[in-house]
């Protein structure tokens, strides 16, 4: 549904999002996960058709973003980080304006504002002036909005901030509810939300996916195996090759010309064989880890973990 | 199509709804209900001199140059900061709300959303010059009046107002900010009115002929004598035109920098 490749966007000398490169099949909820400024914003505003990406492709349901920015618009519900709503119009009136944007018509024009309005909880602020709505009902009626047009995309930017703990729990079962007919993306940095709504993560860091796999094997690597994460100066083509053909090897998976997964049966001398092959092939070992058990852990390693002196 | 008319119709919307609006045609209204009246009494006061002296030109002595081009011309300055006034908001507030956000990823083109948000103000500034022709249009009743002549000046001034609407729609679109958007259209609106005096300033008949098509002055004048010209209608056209074109490719250039 969503395929994302060699994507790159530079301000200038800063390069906000380096090379991403990741799928979202139909009807799966993807959990966008790093700490603030790594560009996950940046990578969601590129796959809405908002802005231009330097270099690198995405595709929408066939369509390239850049190529085709109205079908692709078509097909996709976005809720940005400030939620883009109108102060001076009433609730109702504002998600009709955005359905009828969307280019929904005539009689299921209705329909979809009522249901929108339902998934929500708005019913009872329906008729009164956005501008006089607290930040929590602000941030339902910027999720409702992205709902109305009945989207096979949505791209969620931090869909829970200013929610209480209740609205929040209501919102990650609307995330929930939406799966298998929708495709979601969410950006978040807070753990607990992909646990709960996500089926699969993506941790980004410094513009750059330090790990993509879905919560299970992030989080509990099937017994009898484990994961390595492996960072290399320079691969040379016939790495991967090599890497598969050692004993215990299950899979070796390149997330970046520089990051390798590599999946192995559980011994203890896999990251010795792993590590003596790279240094033979002449790859440069930058770094070897093996996957933690952990989800906050995994989080903490791979984005605090990379800067100089680490978490104190 | 149907996108331009969905826009349209929520920014009319939110011109009917919006305080500013209202407040500005009822200040607009008691200004010309003391400047009108008054301006007619000194209309007949002149008529009634001039029976018994016989002194004063034919010319002065019709009503459509004695009171309605007066009209006309206080109008037009009403409009120069009117009309930055109704237009401020309408690119810069998108930016600051985040709202242009929704705008750019809806299946609509810039284009679109540039005309649909032009032509509101066009509504708007409509509705403005609507009310000062209800002052010569109500005259009707005490007066012999050319209804054509006036409803040609009337278009010619609406016109003046279309190409303030696209200059300052496009002032709106360059910035966040609806006080230095409106600052802008102010100077832009000002400033038009400048560029025909080159043509006391130049020697040469050919840059004298230039500067006699680019002032507003001098087709707008055409007008109000009641003469529709095509050359005046081609140069209010084009001048829309333009701004409004150069709206959209700083819409569409939003996404590429930011």
């Amino acid at each position: 549904m969503i395929i994302v490749e060699n994507l790159t966007k530079k301000y200038g000398e800063h390069t906000a999002i380096d090379r991403l490169n990741f799928h979202v099949r139909k009807g799966e909820v993807v959990g966008f996960l790093g700490p603030n400024g790594a560009g996950k914003s940046t990578t969601m505003k590129i796959i809405t058709g908002f802005m231009a990406p330097s270099e690198g492709i995405a595709r929408v349901g066939g369509f390239d973003v850049f190529e085709n920015p109205i079908e692709v618009k078509k097909r996709i519900g976005y809720l940005p980080e400030t939620p883009p709503v109108y102060a001076d119009m009433l609730v109702r009136d504002y998600l009709t304006f955005v359905a009828q944007l969307k280019g929904v018509e005539g009689a299921s024009l209705k329909t979809f504002v009522d249901r929108a309005i339902e998934k929500t909880h708005l019913g009872a602020v329906q008729k009164r002036l956005i501008q006089n709505l607290s930040k929590g009902f602000k941030q339902r009626v910027g999720i409702a909005q992205a709902l109305v047009s009945n989207p096979e995309v949505l791209i969620l930017d931090e869909p829970t901030v200013g929610l209480d703990p209740k609205q929040v729990a209501e919102i990650r079962d609307l995330i929930r509810e939406l799966r298998g007919e929708h495709t979601v993306i969410l950006s978040t940095h807070i753990l607990p939300e992909v646990q709960a709504t996500c089926e699969r993560i993506i941790i980004i860091n410094h513009g750059k996916i330090v790990a993509q796999d879905s919560l299970a094997n992030l989080s509990t690597l099937k017994s009898g195996s484990r994961r390595v994460h492996l960072k290399v100066r320079k691969a040379n083509a016939d790495l991967q090759e090599r890497l598969k053909a050692l004993p215990g090897i299950l899979a070796v998976v390149s997330t970046s010309p520089q990051d390798w997964q590599i999946d192995a049966t559980e011994s203890e001398d896999v990251i010795e064989r792993v590590a003596s092959e790279v240094i033979k092939n002449g790859a440069g070992l930058l770094e070897i880890t093996s996957a933690r058990a952990d989800l906050e852990e995994i989080f903490l390693k791979l984005t605090y973990g990379n800067e100089a002196g680490g978490l104190a | 199509m149907k996108k331009i008319w969905i826009i349209f119709r929520k920014e009319w919307h939110g011109f009917l709804f919006n305080p500013n609006f209202l407040v500005v045609c009822g200040l607009i209204t008691a200004v010309l209900s003391w400047v009108y009246p008054n301006a007619l009494r000194a209309f007949k006061m002149q008529i009634e001199t001039s029976v018994y002296a016989g002194s004063l030109p034919q010319q002065q002595l019709n009503i459509h140059y004695g009171v309605f081009l007066r009209h006309l011309s206080f109008i037009n300055l009403m409009l120069i900061l009117i009309v930055p006034a109704l237009t401020m908001r309408l690119f810069s507030e998108e930016k600051k709300m985040r709202t242009f956000d929704l705008l750019l990823t809806s299946p609509v083109t810039s284009a679109q959303i540039v005309i649909g948000k032009y032509l509101s103000a066009l509504a708007a500034i409509g509705a403005v010059i609507f009310l000062g022709f209800l002052y010569p249009a109500l005259t009707a009743f005490f007066a012999n009046i050319n209804w054509m002549t006036l409803i040609v000046a009337f278009g010619g001034i609406f016109l003046v107002a279309a190409v303030y609407a696209a200059m300052d729609l496009f002032c709106s679109s360059l910035t966040e900010s609806a006080i230095v958007s409106y600052v802008m259209a102010v100077v832009f609106n000002i400033s038009v009115w400048f560029v025909g005096m080159g043509v006391d300033v130049v020697d040469s008949p050919a840059a004298r002929a230039v500067f006699e098509h680019i002032s507003l002055n001098q087709h707008l004048s055409g007008f109000v004598e009641g003469t529709v010209r095509t050359t005046g209608l081609i140069f209010f056209a084009s001048l829309i035109f333009l701004f409004c074109f150069l709206s959209e490719r700083v819409i569409e250039a939003s996404r590429w920098r930011s």
